[in-house]
């Protein structure tokens, strides 16, 4: 049986079978619901508020009758907050009858503030798609060579290393008209001097494609002039798979729960994605997405193969085993991307199953091979990839640092987007805190009205960093119940927290804090790196780094002071550590600007050296070590001042 | 003979050491009940697992977290494994056996060491597998020891799936044994949805569990 379900605000509609859950239902109708937990009915981030009563707009009876029983589980979750009536978690609330539902602001996937920024790139340009304007012979009775061929010979002469051209068979499909139309004066466009890919009449300078960071959290493309390597526009979104779940093991699972279906819907997603991000470069840039020949990608092994239908379950369980690890050249058609229907797509090679062509983009920009001096380039983004050594020898391992440093698994925390606390500072004497939030220019007074929603992965850093310093944490992340301060206090279920902003100043009517648990969370992520960053450190016999590359989106927003302060990495001089930007985006376009940098990629993503971290012997303990603020043992001489003695 | 007062001397430090992860002092107070023919399952239960129920209480009022429980876990075994030779196995001990290990497709075990320090120092025996363990071999080990109890750690979701297999082939061997599942993705769902017995959020909780669980057993045996 079918029934009508109506989502509030965005006024979309429409008929599922009875027993669809409302999130799934969501998904359905494009109405996008975060899932942070992957629908396990933990986060409790999927309320959804119903409508009881009769809508005579919309033509239904709405009542919370229609829907499965609350069951223990479900009501645990909501109890956390204390919420008015009519909330159900919408992941295992199954619709059984007429609903309107109403999805609070809270609970929508907002529009982030992606800041996947180019940065400045230094490639020598030898793209792999290459424009060629010929002037051909017209043909005679005398000379009936065909089409193609008069082409080649043509193009052949012009370049001797196009010996054996091969044509695209769309290319071949406009190739007649197009000779004859333009009075046998084109332009062919011949991919790695070996395939005509399109033919368009007289003579186009203007060669164009896409560069592009699929990242589990954001895709940002950056549409690239292939003459110059200048990037003509930067378009980036949300990944549309977030609706399925905020990490890749969430997706890895919905692939697996799911299994006729799951990785179709998956792949689908993604290429819709592609597709808009192609569309809306090429109308910015004012050319249409044909003109763009050729796109490079890179994106962790997971999306990787989701992005190309591949079963990703055998790379998420160890030995995580991806599929291939050299790079792949396939047609855009094939995919139905819509770019030059014959344009290529380069996906770079892969390292490991979790770290993937995204890091050998970290590598191809920043190339920590070419270099002397030893670089430790941490790449952080919903997983932590680790890279250490020099022109000598490079290993790498990835950190399951988990989301929670990007403001997932976090009581308040939220993407960075507008109301989303961003910089935070705490008096150590007072232990007020003042914060700053996206949108707003000015520190919060305590006072006025901020709008706060919740809280971001840099601020997350932010403060707990300051909460350790102005000791509301002990060393071992405890809060610390010894000050007399009303922000720290325990809630009614007895956890405790403190208070970064009152109700007052927030949009979302209640106090916005940091609990305990939040602190462990964090705890974990950041001890993950810092085990990985010193086991690293000793697997290549070294006790120390001579420059820390901090990549990702994410790492460029990230104080350097509260990174070190809470331990995140070893203690180094601050001056050493770079920001390098999104340096997995920056290698896709010099991959996309360069045919030799491809072929370096291959070999750098196999010289690589993959460390597993779990199955260090001592993993466990270094682990625990390093969960402590800022280190169990270790000290901090370069945050002396900072920090306090003890810790220096 | 010792003197009471020595005994509960004894205890007490070896609760301290193990409280404040102190292996060195762990040791030497097992060092000294052993010279002095103390009750080595006496200091065990009451002395270690005394100590260790305190860290428990500590972590579930968030006064520790992983790290402490670690080194406590530490500590303990630094007297435990002095102490161990030495325990006389008691008549009717209600303790149980139970098969520990990490799913296939997982190498995260530290949530399962530290599940392993408490199950031993309360007196059971654990048949520890070790990580990334192939299914078959839980039915194994099972069969093998007659053990009251498996239990499985998942921490992964993508390693959590094989416990939905794993379970009725355990279950089809000896349909009495128990099954306790615990790790991050795993939650009261996933226990009703794979057909295991229960889960619990921490290791004193599965301590509990287990407890439970077995005083059912041995009641439906007599």
């Amino acid at each position: 049986m079918q029934h009508t379900i109506i989502f509030q605000p965005s006024g979309r509609r429409g008929q599922v079978e009875e027993g669809t859950t409302i999130l799934e239902a969501a998904r359905k109708i494009g109405v996008d619901i975060e899932a942070v937990c992957g629908e396990l009915i933990v986060c409790g981030k999927c309320r959804v508020k119903i409508m009881e009563g009769k809508f005579q707009k919309e033509d239904i009876f709405s009542s919370m009758n229609n829907l499965s029983p609350l069951d223990e589980k479900e009501e645990k979750v909501l109890l956390r907050k204390d919420s008015d009536e009519n909330i159900r978690l919408a992941c295992c609330t199954k619709i059984l009858g007429d609903v309107l539902v109403f999805v609070p602001e809270a609970s929508r996937t907002g529009k982030q503030v992606v800041s996947k920024a180019a940065g400045v790139i230094k490639v020598k340009l030898k793209p792999a798609v290459r424009k060629y304007y010929v002037e051909l012979p017209e043909p005679n009775l005398d000379d009936p060579l065909g089409d193609f061929e008069r082409l080649e010979e043509t193009l052949y002469k012009n370049n001797p290393k196009m010996k054996k051209l091969t044509i695209d068979y769309r290319a071949l499909q406009k190739l007649p008209d197009v000779l004859r139309k333009s009075d046998w004066k084109v332009t062919a466009t011949v991919w790695n001097d070996a395939e005509i890919i399109r033919i368009e009449p007289g003579q186009v300078e203007t060669s164009i494609g896409l560069a592009v960071d699929i990242g589990t959290t954001s895709v940002a493309g950056y549409l690239t002039d292939l003459n110059t390597g200048e990037v003509l526009v930067t378009e980036s979104m949300m990944n549309p798979q977030v609706r399925y779940g905020e990490d890749v093991m969430s997706r890895i699972s919905y692939c697996m729960f799911n299994e006729e279906t799951g990785l179709k819907e998956l792949q689908d997603t993604i290429i819709e994605g592609l597709n808009t991000i192609a569309k809306q470069a090429a109308h910015k840039a004012g050319i249409s997405t044909e003109d763009i020949s050729e796109m490079a990608l890179v994106c962790n092994t997971a999306m990787h193969h989701i992005l190309l239908g591949i079963n990703p379950e055998y790379m998420g369980v160890a030995p995580f085993t991806p599929a291939l690890h050299h790079s792949l050249d396939i047609k855009a058609e094939r995919f139905g991307i819509h770019i030059l229907p014959a344009g290529n797509i380069h996906i770079l090679p892969i390292e490991a199953g979790f770290v993937g062509a995204d890091n050998v983009g970290c590598l191809v920009a920043d190339k920590p091979h070419k270099r002397k001096e030893m670089t430790l380039l941490i790449d952080i983004g919903t997983n932590g990839e680790l890279v250490l050594g020099n022109k000598e020898k490079l290993i790498s391992c990835s950190c399951a640092t988990g989301p929670a440093l990007e403001g997932a698994q976090i009581e308040f925390g939220m993407r960075a987007s507008p109301g989303a606390i961003e910089r935070v500072k705490i008096d150590p004497e007072t232990l007020e805190a003042t914060y700053k939030v996206i949108g707003n220019n000015r520190w919060s007074n305590g006072e006025t009205n901020m709008l706060a929603k919740g809280i971001c992965g840099s601020a997350i850093i932010d403060v707990i960093a300051e909460m350790y310093r102005a000791r509301i944490l002990k060393k071992n992340g405890q809060i610390n119940h010894d000050h007399a301060s009303k922000r720290i206090r325990k809630n009614d279920k007895g956890l405790s927290e403190y208070v970064l902003a009152w109700r007052h100043e927030t949009a979302i009517d209640a106090d916005i804090v940091v609990n305990q648990k939040d602190v462990r969370a964090i705890q974990l992520a950041k001890g993950a790196l810092y085990s990985g960053c010193l086991i690293m450190l000793r697997k290549l016999g070294i006790k120390k780094f001579d420059r820390l590359a901090v990549a990702g989106a994410f790492g460029s927003h990230i104080d350097k002071v509260a990174a070190m302060v809470i331990g995140m990495f070893p203690d180094c001089d601050l001056k050493k550590v770079e920001y390098i930007g999104n340096a997995a985006g920056d290698g896709a376009r010099i991959a996309l600007l360069s045919t030799d940098e491809r072929r370096d990629a291959n070999i750098i993503a196999r010289k690589v050296e993959y460390v597993e971290l779990a199955l260090e012997e001592d993993f466990n303990d270094r682990f625990g070590e390093a969960m402590q603020f800022p280190h169990m043992f270790d000290k901090f001489p370069h945050l002396k001042g900072i920090l306090s003695e003890e810790d220096t | 003979m010792m003197t009471k007062e020595r005994e509960q001397e004894l205890i007490k430090r070896l609760q301290e050491a193990v409280i404040n992860y102190k292996p060195a002092d762990a040791k030497k107070a097992a060092e000294e009940a052993i010279a002095e023919g103390a009750d080595a399952y006496k200091m065990t239960m009451e002395g270690l697992a005394g100590g260790m129920e305190v860290v428990a209480e500590k972590f579930d009022s968030h006064e520790y977290f992983v790290p402490e429980t670690l080194l406590c876990a530490k500590a303990l075994y630094a007297a435990l494994d002095l102490l161990k030779p030495y325990i006389k196995v008691q008549e009717g001990s209600v303790r149980g056996q139970v098969v520990l290990g990490v799913m296939q497709g997982d190498v995260h075990d530290l949530g399962k060491n530290i599940i392993k320090a408490i199950f031993e120092a309360s007196g059971w025996t654990v048949h520890d597998l070790g990580r990334d363990v192939p299914l078959k071999k839980f039915v194994e080990e099972q069969m093998k020891t007659d053990s009251d109890i498996v239990m499985l750690s998942a921490m992964m979701t993508t390693s959590m799936v094989g416990i939905k297999k794993l379970i009725p082939m355990i279950k089809e061997k000896n349909p009495k044994v128990k099954i306790m599942i615990g790790g991050a993705p795993i939650t009261d769902k996933t226990v009703s949805e794979y057909g295991a017995d229960v889960t619990a959020d921490n290791a004193p909780n599965a301590l509990k569990e287990a407890m439970k669980m077995l005083e059912a057993l041995r009641k439906g045996k007599m």
